[in-house]
Order: C-alpha cells, then sequence, then structure tokens
C-alpha cells in the first residue's frame, strides 16, 4: 500500500510531461509549417521569420502589447475551459464581451464614472451583463432543447451590432460620424502598472481569475459536479447531479468572465472608450487557448503566454515586413488541428521517441519564449 | 492436415499491451472449434487476426497448410473465412436479402437482380436450416434471426471457417438451441466452425475441440470429451474456482419496496412496462427475468428516478417516492449498480476518487459549505480501495485506467460502502472475469444478508439462478410468472416463459408474489 501514492504521483507527472510535450510538439510543427509559408511568400524570408520571432521583445512598448494579449487571451481562454469542462460547446464569449463592454461604458460614461467607483461598478456591471448574456442560451438549452452553439453563435452577433447601433445612435460620441465614444474619465480606466506601455490592471484580473476558475473547479463541489457532467453526463444524472442547473450555472459563470474582457477592453489602456468591432475576434481565439490547455486553468496562462508571442509577432511581421498576418491564421490552425487530433498525438509523441527531433522541441520553445 | 493453424501468434497493441503472446491454435476440418477464456484472455485480438481486422506482431497462420497473410477482411473473406461479430453490422432499415447479397450483389446488367438474390437467399437458408423471411427490414426481426441473417452473409460470401464471436451471448435459451442446431447442420455439410464463449455448459455441450487462452496465452487445447466444466473452469482461471454463493438464512418480512401499476412509456411512445406489481424484501433478492428490453432494465430507472413514469406508485421504505429526485431517493437508503458501467455508472476521465463520492456530494463529511475536502475523499478512496481490493495506482489515478472487473468494483464499492436499504442491479458482471464475478456475487450477497432488499436484473440465467431468492419473469413489460428460486427451477422452464411461449396464471404466480 505504501508505494500506491508514489506511483500516483509519478503517473501524474508522466501524464503531464506528455502533456506538455504534445503543446510544444504542436508548436514546433507550427513553427516549421510557419517557415515553408513565409518562405513562399516573402522576399526576404529569415528576415521575416526574424521579426516574428524577436520583434515583440525588442521594445517596452512591444512587450506591453504581448503582456496585454497575454491577459486578454487568459480570460477567454478560461471562459471557453470552464464550458468545455461541462462539455458544453458554447460560442458565446465574444457576444458577451461586446455585451459587457456596453454595460461598462455606460458606467463609465455616467456620473459614476467620475467618481472612484468607476473601475469596481464598471466591471462589475460588465460581469453581470456577460453572465446574462451567457445565461440564455443556457436556459433556452435547458427548458427548450435549443443547440448551445447555435444559440450563441446567434448572439454575438445580436451583441455586435446592438454594440454597433448604440455606438452610432445613442452613446456620447466627440464628434458626429465617429464610430467611437467620448474617452472614459481617468477614474473609469485602469491605470498603468508600467508607465508608457500598455501593462494594466488587466494582467492583475486575469491572474486572480485563473486561481479563481481553478479554485472553483477543484476545489468546490460545484466544480467537482461540473466536472463529472463533462466526463459523463448520464453518470452525473445517475449520482443524483442535477446536470442541467450546472450545465446553465457554468454558461453563466463563463458568461462573467466574457464580461470582464468586456471591461478589460473598454477600460484599459488600449481603449479606454467603446468604439465599433473593439474586439477584433480575439475572443474566439480562447477556443485554441482552452484546447490547447486542454481547459486546466493553469495551463491557461501558459499557453496564452506562447500564443500572445506568436500573435503579437505576426502583427508585427504584418506590418514591418511583406508577409501577410493572414499566415500566422494558417498557424493557428495547424495547431488546433495538432493538439485536437489524436491521431497526430500519437504521431509526434512516436516521433520524440526516435530522438532527433526530440531535442528540437525545447530548443525551439526556448526560442519562441525568449 | 489441420485446415487452419496459427503458430506463435504475438500481437502488442500500442501503448504496451500484450494481447496475444505466443497463441497456437490448430482447426481441423469439419469441427466445432471452441475457443475460451475470462475476458482479457486474447480471444477477440486472436480473432481479429484470423479475420485479418488485427495484423500480429509475430507468428505464422497456415491455411490449407500455406503460410497465409490477411491485410483486412476482404482478403481473409476471399480466402473463405467469415466472421459474425457480436455486435452485428447489418443495416437495420435494409431487408433480410439485401443485407446479406449486400457487396456482393446478383446483378442483371447493372440492377440488383432481386428475384435471384431472394432465391439465393432462400435456398442457402433451407440448406443449412436457418430459417428466416428473406423480405422483411432487418430491424423488425429479433436478435435471434439477426444473427442468422449474419451468419448467411458469411455463407453467401463461401465462407468455409465461420468465426463466431460469443454468438449465444443475446440469446435465450430456446435460441441457443436453435442456433446449436444450425451450427450441427453446418458441420454436417463441411463446413468449420469456431466458437468463442465464455458459457462452459453451451461449449461443451456444442464443440468438439477447445483451445483455453489466459492472459494472452494458450493454456491448451483438448479433446471436449475428455473434459467437465470443472476443469475447464480451473483452466481458464489457472486455479480452482467456486461459482456457489453461500448465503445465510434471513428474516424476509419487512416490506421495503413496493411497486404498485408501474407504467413506462419510451420516448417513441411504445409501452414498456405494462402494469407491473412488485414487492421486494429485505433480505432477499428478487430476480427480474426477461429477454433484454422487455422493461426490465425500464422498471429499474424508474424506481431508481432516472426515468419518468407514465402511471402507478413506487414506495420505498414506506414512502412513496415517484416524485422525488434522484438524490432524495437515494437518501432513503437506494443503491444501484447500473447496467452500463462506461455509460452510466462512471466518469471514466475523472479519478477513482472523485467516481467514489460521486454520489454523497451533499454529505458533510465529504462537502461543507460548497467546499471539497480534499483529505476526506482521498482517505474514502484508500479505505474503498483497500476493503474491495481495487487494484489501481491510486486514488488519483483516472478510472478509465483500470480493467474491466476493476472498474466494477469501482461501482460497487460507491454504492455498497454503506449498507443499503434497497439494491438495485442491472447486469454486475457483463463482461468482467471471473475472479471479480465471484467478488461481486459474494458482495451482492452480503448486503442482502445484511438485510438490504435487492432488485437484481441479468441476461445471464446462471447469475439469476445462483443469486435470487424470487424470480420474476418478464414478457413485454407484464409479469407472465414468477417462481421461488429451487434447486430444480431451470434455464429451460424459465426460457418457455422469457419467449412469451406459456403463462402462469395469476394463482401460479402468487405463490411466488408476495
Amino acid at each position: 500500500m505504501s508505494t500506491l501514492p508514489a506511483i500516483d504521483r509519478s503517473s501524474r507527472f508522466k501524464t503531464m510531461r506528455r502533456e506538455v510535450g504534445r503543446a510544444l510538439g504542436a508548436l514546433v510543427i507550427a513553427l516549421l509549417v510557419a517557415f515553408v509559408v513565409v518562405l513562399l511568400t516573402s522576399k526576404a524570408p529569415f528576415e521575416a521569420l526574424n521579426v516574428l520571432l524577436t520583434q515583440p521583445l525588442s521594445r517596452p512598448r512591444t512587450i506591453g502589447l504581448w503582456i496585454d494579449d497575454i491577459a486578454k487571451l487568459t480570460v477567454t481562454g478560461l471562459a471557453f475551459s470552464l464550458v468545455f469542462q461541462a462539455r458544453q460547446f458554447a460560442m458565446g464569449v465574444q457576444g458577451q464581451v461586446y455585451i459587457g463592454a456596453l454595460a461598462a461604458t455606460y458606467v463609465a460614461l455616467s456620473p459614476l464614472g467620475a467618481s472612484w467607483a468607476g473601475i469596481p461598478l464598471g466591471i462589475a456591471a460588465a460581469m453581470l451583463a456577460g453572465a446574462f448574456y451567457g445565461f440564455i442560451p443556457g436556459i433556452a438549452k435547458a427548458k427548450l432543447g435549443a443547440n448551445e452553439i447555435v444559440s450563441s453563435l446567434m448572439l454575438n452577433y445580436i451583441a455586435i451590432e446592438l454594440c454597433n447601433y448604440l455606438v452610432r445612435a445613442n452613446l456620447p460620441k466627440p464628434q458626429a460620424g465617429v464610430l467611437t465614444t467620448n474617452d472614459f474619465p481617468d477614474s473609469a480606466v485602469f491605470p498603468t502598472l508600467v508607465a508608457n506601455t500598455r501593462i494594466d490592471l488587466s494582467i492583475i484580473f486575469a491572474l486572480v481569475a485563473v486561481v479563481l476558475v481553478w479554485f472553483a473547479l477543484y476545489r468546490t463541489s460545484w466544480g467537482l459536479k461540473l466536472r463529472l457532467v463533462g466526463h459523463n453526463a448520464r453518470f452525473a444524472e445517475y449520482s443524483g447531479i442535477k446536470a442541467t442547473f450546472i450545465m446553465v450555472s457554468a454558461m453563466t459563470a463563463s458568461g462573467a468572465l466574457g464580461g470582464l474582457l468586456g471591461s478589460m477592453f473598454v477600460q484599459g489602456q488600449t481603449y479606454g472608450k467603446l468604439t465599433v468591432l473593439f474586439e477584433g475576434g480575439l475572443a474566439f481565439e480562447g477556443i485554441l487557448v482552452a484546447i490547447v490547455a486542454r481547459s486546466r486553468p493553469l495551463a491557461v496562462p501558459i499557453v496564452a503566454i506562447f500564443y500572445a508571442y506568436l500573435r503579437q509577432g505576426a502583427q508585427l511581421m504584418n506590418i514591418r515586413t511583406d508577409v501577410p498576418a493572414e499566415v500566422i491564421g494558417i498557424v493557428t490552425a495547424i495547431i488546433i488541428l495538432l493538439v485536437s487530433s489524436s491521431y497526430s498525438l500519437n504521431f509526434i509523441t512516436r516521433l520524440f521517441r526516435r530522438g532527433p527531433a526530440a531535442s528540437a522541441a525545447p530548443a525551439a520553445a526556448g526560442g519562441a519564449a525568449k | 492436415m489441420a485446415l487452419l493453424e496459427a503458430i506463435g501468434i504475438g500481437k502488442t497493441y500500442p501503448g504496451g499491451v500484450v494481447a496475444n503472446d505466443g497463441v497456437n491454435l490448430v482447426i481441423e476440418p469439419g469441427e466445432v472449434h471452441a475457443v475460451v477464456g475470462e475476458n482479457g484472455a486474447g480471444k477477440s485480438t486472436l480473432m481479429k487476426i484470423l479475420f485479418g481486422i488485427e495484423q500480429p506482431n509475430a507468428g505464422t497462420l497456415l491455411l490449407d497448410g500455406k503460410p497465409v497473410k490477411f491485410a483486412n477482411p476482404r482478403e481473409a473473406i476471399d480466402a473463405g473465412i467469415g466472421m459474425v461479430f457480436q455486435h452485428f453490422s447489418l443495416v437495420p432499415s435494409f431487408s433480410v436479402y439485401e443485407n446479406v447479397v449486400l457487396g456482393s450483389e446478383p446483378k442483371a446488367g447493372i440492377r440488383l437482380d432481386r428475384h435471384k438474390a431472394i432465391a439465393e437467399v432462400e435456398a442457402l437458408s433451407e440448406k443449412f436450416r436457418l430459417k428466416v423471411d428473406p423480405l422483411p427490414p432487418v430491424r423488425t426481426l429479433p436478435v435471434g434471426q439477426q444473427q442468422r441473417v449474419e451468419i448467411l452473409k458469411a455463407l453467401y460470401r463461401n465462407a468455409r471457417i465461420l468465426i463466431l464471436d460469443e454468438p449465444t451471448a443475446v440469446l435465450a435459451p430456446q435460441e441457443v438451441q436453435e442456433l446449436f442446431v444450425a451450427i450441427r447442420s453446418l458441420v454436417a455439410q463441411g463446413k468449420t466452425v469456431i466458437f468463442i464463449a465464455h458459457k462452459l455448459p453451451e461449449v461443451l455441450e456444442i464443440s468438439d475441440s477447445i483451445t483455453v487462452m489466459r492472459q494472452g496465452k494458450t493454456v491448451g487445447q483438448v479433446k471436449t470429451r475428455e473434459v467437465t466444466e470443472k476443469s475447464l473452469a480451473a483452466m481458464m482461471v489457472g486455479r480452482e474456482v467456486s461459482l456457489r454463493v453461500e448465503r445465510k438464512a434471513t428474516d424476509q418480512s419487512e416490506r421495503v419496496a413496493a411497486v404498485t401499476g408501474l407504467r413506462v412509456v419510451n420516448a417513441r411512445g411504445t409501452e414498456v412496462v405494462a402494469g407491473l406489481d412488485l414487492n421486494v424484501h429485505a433480505g432477499e433478492i428478487v430476480g427480474l427475468v426477461g429477454v433484454e428490453g422487455n422493461g426490465q432494465a425500464e422498471t429499474l430507472e424508474a424506481i431508481t428516478g432516472l426515468r419518468s413514469i407514465a402511471g402507478g406508485d413506487i414506495q420505498v421504505a414506506g414512502r412513496n417516492v415517484s416524485s422525488m429526485s434522484v438524490l432524495e431517493r437515494r437518501g432513503l437508503g437506494l443503491a444501484s449498480i447500473p447496467e452500463d458501467r462506461i455509460a452510466e455508472g462512471l466518469a471514466t476521465g475523472a479519478s477513482v476518487a472523485e467516481n467514489l463520492v460521486a454520489t454523497r456530494l451533499n454529505d458533510p463529511r465529504y462537502v461543507r459549505s460548497g467546499l471539497l475536502d480534499l483529505k476526506a475523499i482521498r482517505a474514502n478512496a484508500q479505505k474503498l480501495i483497500e476493503r474491495f481490493s481495487i487494484r489501481v495506482g491510486g486514488p488519483s489515478s483516472a478510472v478509465g485506467t483500470l480493467s474491466g472487473g476493476n472498474m466494477q468494483k469501482v461501482v460497487v464499492a460507491r454504492e455498497l460502502s454503506e449498507q443499503p436499504k434497497l439494491l438495485l442491479v442491472n447486469q454486475p458482471t457483463r463482461g468482467v472475469d471471473l475472479g471479480a464475478t465471484q467478488f461481486i456475487w459474494r458482495t451482492i450477497t452480503d448486503a442482502r444478508d445484511a438485510g438490504a432488499a435487492v432488485l437484481l436484473s441479468s441476461a445471464d440465467l446462471s447469475e439469476l439462478l445462483a443469486l435470487s431468492d424470487r424470480l420474476i419473469v418478464l414478457y413485454r413489460g407484464k409479469i407472465v410468472a414468477a417462481f421461488i428460486n429451487q434447486p430444480d427451477l431451470s434455464p429451460e422452464t424459465l426460457g418457455a416463459y422469457m419467449l412469451g411461449l406459456s403463462t402462469q396464471t395469476s394463482e401460479e404466480m402468487q405463490v411466488a408474489l408476495k
């Protein structure tokens, strides 16, 4: 009996190593493909790759962009992890971001926004609105059997257009015709942590959110029930767990995170105001982060670090070289394919066991993280 | 000369599971050759190799003395080997003859020659005494007939060697006899049959020779007339086994569960339980007998609270539970071992500890103000792993990494860690090896001896006869017979009622329906 816990621990360690190996393997292969694509599309491929791999660290400002991306990708990654762990394929984070941002904007531009309450109230309003927006597809599924993928995607469009309309028609603007609201008062904008960069309170909120989601999933009975529903909903019902309640509450909690992300966008240093289509598709990239992190909240920020780096590198490559940013879309697609298909996973682990590729993985990963 | 010979077959699956290790098999022409062994002994892998689904890592196959290699089932079929799987591969909406000829249709120009196809199927079924009407869609046939369609499919493709993978697992006793008649007629006409099984009496009845497998190796090949059930069981398990269960005399006066006029309607609107009256008393095991799909599973689910009822009343421990949630019913002392442990009884991705505590998430020992007491959960798992001797790395290993028998032990451990008042059991030992079967039977009997009322459903009649105090036969959701279990009660007697061939009068039933 005494040796059992040791076996237990070592097997857990092995699983972790395997998972990390998988993620890194996916990254290496994705970079290789990116390299090939750049070779084919660029006149100066090595310069382009150099930009992709090193430029995000070139200046404090670009480092700030990277950190800001990490914060946002972490939060959307957490939101998706939460619903994925309950095996609900709700795709509504984007809509929750817009609804949350709208709520935060109304608070920030009200008299309250100019007081000390601008930040906490803005965040609270955003999270509440996001939670409500996550609750809708949940309750629609529970009561009406509506497919959550379809309903949440449709709600995304509604949120985007609603935001669009309110910015044009309702919210105060500096001048007619612009597609942004007035700047928020300073008291409603997250203060920077490092001067002259975009590193603001967002990263703190993101880290707090990681700990909270981890705690909720692994230390509370709600989290255990949620995971059991995700593993096997029939078993959960059989055990006496109310699977529909868990499902709806998971989607609601995930919505609150989506709302938080909305507030991070508009109240953060990036904007400090609401503009149409501010989110730029980032919310959906949480799917990738969650998949690579296997919906583990503690792995989400780590994946976000790597992915945000690639994302920034790609944007800089787009600006400074002749390679289009779409290349990174291809890389993203490859990562998703590699990590989510079990065939490729076995293929990668076999590759590692054979030897030569094993040394390439840490080296390349180190290169990306440098 | 042997017809088919396997020499030193080795098969290691990716992931390092050794399924076959130096397996030898010699099949003589015109014999019925049984391959027996516990679950996980490597029988299925060997058959998949013979049929070309899996490729061996080592060893050779000889057909008519010449070495052969099958890269896929197509090549095996062309060489005259046919296989009938446990799970049929039929198109439910196609007619019988369409299923038989599918893929090798007789053509008239580019059209399917229906008349020829029907005639050929009729001729085949006549020749081999596999009676089946070629015209109705397969989904309307009972399981036994579907199996015949599968056999006809193989024969239509000129199989000389027919592999039957646990063919009797899904059949009622009478259907088994019909299958055996067909097998004998196949052999009489020069076919060779390989028969995979784990029910020893059937093996002894039908086979000419037997190959015994254990843990991926062949233990030996014997002539059927030279062995007994006991010696065969000992060869399979590697030690003497007793399939008897000792039971105590118990006080069976207290009525724990009372079901009156229960009606259950399934999603398609069919009435699957049609007015069931049933009592279960403390200290007794009541066996629900019936061919699968005659309302046993639905009855158990209705009592557990997983299926809504269309009428009637369910009382547990004197309280009407009809409108209670699963958790409230469990609170009254109801425990349940479900039919399919992977689909229903476990979360295979979650850890052993989490599975063991899943039904107690409102118990203050494990959850206080919404927070998990991880120490207590782990200690509970540690305790149950020892008490039920579950072979596992530790409490945080995923349940999915366990063998079938150990998974079932996790379910049993969770449900019986505290003495239940009413225990519902459905197929407790399906796909479980002999060692674990003994253990699970013992555990259920212990719960009964300690005063639990047990309602047991099983497709295995020998299990029902070994464990039950009373037996109730269901046919189309109604009780058609009831017996007090006595040594002279035979599977054949039950079988006649299971197939709806006869029905007891209510006076006859009354004796055993207390």
